[in-house]
C-alpha cells in the first residue's frame, strides 16, 4: 500500500509541477473562469431587475448571487479534464506509452490531476471563500460562515470530484470508438452543465424533472455541495445526499474499470 | 523465452470515397472493411538473443511489437514471453520488459529528465542502491550526465532517444523491445546507441527484439533476422543464411575510360540477365556492376568484362545485406 502511494505521489508532484511550468496558461485559464462567472452575475442581475418580484422561484437576488459565486468555486474544485486528456492520448496514440508501465492507467490520471488541483485550491480557495462571504455579508449584514457546513462542503466536494473524474474517464473511453472526442466533449459539457445546476439552479426546474435530476450523478457534482455550503441540506437530508454521492462514486468507479477492460480489448493505436 | 504462435490481428477500417462528395457520403454511410495487419506469424526467440525484426513500411512490424508488449490484443494466436501472456496480466508482465518506441517518448515532457527516472524507480520498485548503480552504469554507456537536469522538451532527438533507452533499462528488464531506436539520428549517436545495446545484451543476457529500417543496425547487432511482409513471415534465420538463400549478389567495381560502359559491355544481351539480377551504374570513369552470381559465375563475368572494355582497375566484393533486402522488398517474395 505504501509502495503504491509512493508511485502515485510521484504523479501528484508531477501534476503540481505542471501548473508551475505553465503558470501563464493557468492564470489565463482561471481569469477566463472568473470572467465567465461575472458574465452570469450580470445576466442574473438583469433578470432580477427586469422582473417585478423580489424573488424568482424562491431565490432572492442576493441568494442568486451567492449561488453563482459558490457554483463557480465548487466547479473549480470539482472539475476534471479526464475526458479531454484521454481523448487526446487516444487520438495521437500516446496511450501506448502509459500501457507499457506497470501502473493503473486511471490512477495515474487521477493523481496527476489531483496534483494540479491541489495547486489550484491552495491558491484560490481562501480568496474565493472570503469573496463569497463578503457578498453574503454585504446583503445580510451579518457573518454567515459556518465552519461545520464548510468542512462537510469540502468532504462533499471530494466526493463530487471523484464522481466527475470517473464519469469523465468513462466518457473519455468513447474515443476508442469514435477516435476524436472534441465534439462529443462539447456536447457532454453542455448537458452536464445543465443537469448539475451550474447554468440554473435545479429548483427552477419543474418538480418532476427536478426530482429526476437530483437522483442523477450530475446533481452530486455541483448542486449538492453548494446546498450543503448554504446550509439548506441539513440533518437526514444531508446524510441522504452524502450517501447518494458516495453511491455514485462507487458506481462510476466500477463503470470506469469495466469500460477500461472492454476497451483495451478493442484498442487500436493510431499513428505508427 | 519468447514464443509467438500463429499471431493474427485484424482491424476495422473506414473507407472514404474520394473527393468532397465521398466525404459527405462517408459521413452518413461509413463503409468499413476488415484489414488484416498481421497474418499468422510464428517465431521463437531464445534468451539472450538479439532478433532483428524487419520488413518494408506497413508490413505489420509495429503491430506485432504492440501485441508483444501488451498494448494490442491479438485477434487470434498466442504470444508467450517468460511464460506470461502480455494481455492477460498486463501490470505484472510489463515489469519484466523494457520498451522504446522511437517515434514516441515515455519521458515526462515537462519535467527535468531526472524526475522521470525518479518516477520510474518508484514504478518498478527499484531499491535505492541498485538504482544508483544502475544510473551510473547507464550514465557511462549513454552519457546522460550533460542533460539530466534539463526538461525533456528541450532535449535534442539524439539526447531524447538515449534518455528513452536508459528509461527502458532502468529496471533491468529481461526483454527489451526497440521499435526503430535509431530513427532520425546522426551517425555518431547511432553508433553509441548500438554499442550500448550490444553491451547491455552481453552483460545481462537481455533478450532484444529490434525493428529498424537501418540495416546497419541489423548487421552490427542482430544474431538472427525475422522478416515479414504484408503481415506474414518471409524469412527466419541468420544473416549468412539470408545471404546464401537469396541469391549471391556480387559487386564488380571497375575503372575504365570507356564513356558508356553499360552499352559497350552489353551484359544483358550476352548473359540474358533478368532485370533484378543486374544493375550497372557509371560515374565518370568508375563503374559499379551488381549481378547475381548464381546466374553467371564471377570468373565468366570477369573474363567477359576484361575482353569487352579497357580496364584500368577491377575488384569484386560481396554485396551487402542492404542489396539483398532491397531485392526482397521489391519482389515481395
Amino acid at each position: 500500500m505504501t509502495k503504491k502511494l509512493r508511485i502515485y505521489r510521484a504523479f501528484l508532484s508531477a501534476g503540481m509541477q505542471e501548473v508551475s511550468t505553465y503558470r501563464v496558461n493557468w492564470i489565463f485559464y482561471m481569469a477566463g473562469n472568473v470572467m465567465a462567472c461575472f458574465v452570469s452575475y450580470f445576466i442574473w442581475k438583469a433578470v432580477f431587475l427586469s422582473g417585478n418580484n423580489n424573488s424568482l422561484n424562491g431565490f432572492t437576488m442576493s441568494q442568486m448571487i451567492v449561488y453563482i459565486f459558490l457554483m463557480f468555486l465548487t466547479s473549480t474544485m470539482t472539475s476534471s479534464g479526464g475526458t479531454y486528456d484521454i481523448g487526446e492520448e487516444i487520438r495521437d496514440g500516446t496511450i501506448a506509452m502509459r500501457m507499457i508501465k506497470p501502473i493503473s492507467y486511471n490512477a495515474t490520471f487521477l493523481f496527476q490531476e489531483l496534483g494540479n488541483k491541489i495547486m489550484t485550491i491552495c491558491l484560490l480557495i481562501i480568496p474565493m471563500v472570503i469573496g463569497v462571504e463578503a457578498v453574503r455579508y454585504n446583503f445580510t449584514g451579518e457573518v454567515q460562515f459556518e465552519i461545520t457546513n464548510f468542512l462537510i462542503y469540502v468532504v462533499s466536494c471530494v466526493f463530487a470530484y471523484l464522481i466527475n473524474f470517473f464519469f469523465n474517464i468513462s466518457f473519455g473511453f468513447i474515443a476508442f470508438v469514435i477516435k476524436y472526442l472534441w465534439g462529443a466533449n462539447m456536447m457532454k459539457n453542455c448537458i452536464v452543465g445543465f443537469l448539475s445546476g451550474t447554468v440554473i439552479p435545479l429548483s427552477f426546474l419543474p418538480s418532476g424533472l427536478e426530482k429526476i435530476c437530483l437522483l442523477l450523478p450530475f446533481a452530486s457534482l455541483n448542486y449538492t455541495p453548494v446546498m450543503i455550503y448554504l446550509g439548506i441540506y441539513k440533518g437526514s437530508t444531508l446524510l441522504y445526499y452524502l450517501g447518494l454521492q458516495l453511491f455514485w462514486v462507487l458506481v462510476l468507479w466500477g463503470l470506469s474499470k469495466l469500460i477500461w477492460k472492454i476497451s483495451t480489448k478493442h484498442l487500436t493505436v493510431q499513428g505508427g | 523465452m519468447i514464443k509467438v504462435e500463429n499471431l493474427r490481428k485484424e482491424f476495422k477500417k473506414t473507407v472514404k470515397e474520394p473527393g468532397l462528395a465521398g466525404s459527405f457520403k462517408s459521413l452518413f454511410h461509413p463503409k468499413s472493411e476488415r484489414v488484416v495487419a498481421v497474418n499468422d506469424i510464428s517465431f521463437h526467440v531464445p534468451k539472450g538473443e538479439i532478433l532483428g525484426f524487419i520488413g518494408p513500411n506497413g508490413a505489420g512490424k509495429s503491430t506485432v511489437i504492440k501485441m508483444l508488449t501488451g498494448i494490442l490484443t491479438p485477434t487470434s494466436g498466442t504470444c508467450t514471453i517468460n511464460g506470461k501472456n502480455p494481455t492477460e496480466n498486463r501490470k505484472s508482465y510489463v515489469k519484466e520488459i523494457g520498451v522504446v518506441f522511437g517515434q514516441r517518448t515515455q519521458l515526462w515532457w515537462d519535467l527535468p529528465l531526472r524526475e522521470t527516472y525518479g518516477v520510474l524507480k518508484e514504478m518498478y520498485e527499484v531499491p535505492d542502491d541498485s538504482y544508483k548503480e544502475r544510473m551510473s552504469f547507464l550514465n557511462e554507456v549513454l552519457e546522460l550526465e550533460a542533460f539530466i537536469t534539463s526538461p525533456v522538451r528541450t532535449l535534442s532527438l539524439g539526447q531524447r532517444m538515449r534518455a528513452d533507452i536508459a528509461a527502458s533499462l532502468l529496471h533491468s528488464p529481461k526483454v527489451l523491445f526497440l521499435d526503430e531506436p535509431t530513427i532520425g539520428l546522426d551517425v555518431v549517436v547511432k553508433d553509441n546507441i548500438r554499442k550500448a545495446i550490444a553491451q547491455i545484451n552481453e552483460r545481462e543476457q537481455t533478450t532484444v527484439i529490434l525493428t529498424t529500417h537501418d540495416l546497419a543496425d541489423i548487421e552490427l547487432l542482430a544474431d538472427r533476422i525475422v522478416m515479414i511482409d504484408k503481415g506474414s513471415n518471409v524469412f527466419d534465420g541468420t544473416i549468412s543464411e539470408l545471404k546464401s538463400r537469396y541469391g549471391r549478389i556480387r559487386e564488380l567495381h571497375l575503372e575504365t575510360n570507356t564513356k558508356n560502359a553499360e552499352k559497350a559491355l552489353g551484359y544483358r544481351e550476352h548473359f540474358h540477365f533478368s532485370d533484378d539480377d543486374l544493375k550497372v551504374e557509371q560515374e565518370g570513369s568508375s563503374v559499379k556492376v551488381r549481378f547475381n552470381s548464381d546466374t553467371v559465375s564471377v570468373s565468366d563475368m570477369l573474363a567477359y568484362t576484361l575482353k569487352m572494355v579497357n580496364v584500368k582497375d577491377i575488384s569484386v566484393k560481396d554485396a551487402d545485406i542492404e542489396e539483398i533486402i532491397r531485392r526482397l522488398y521489391r519482389q515481395g517474395v
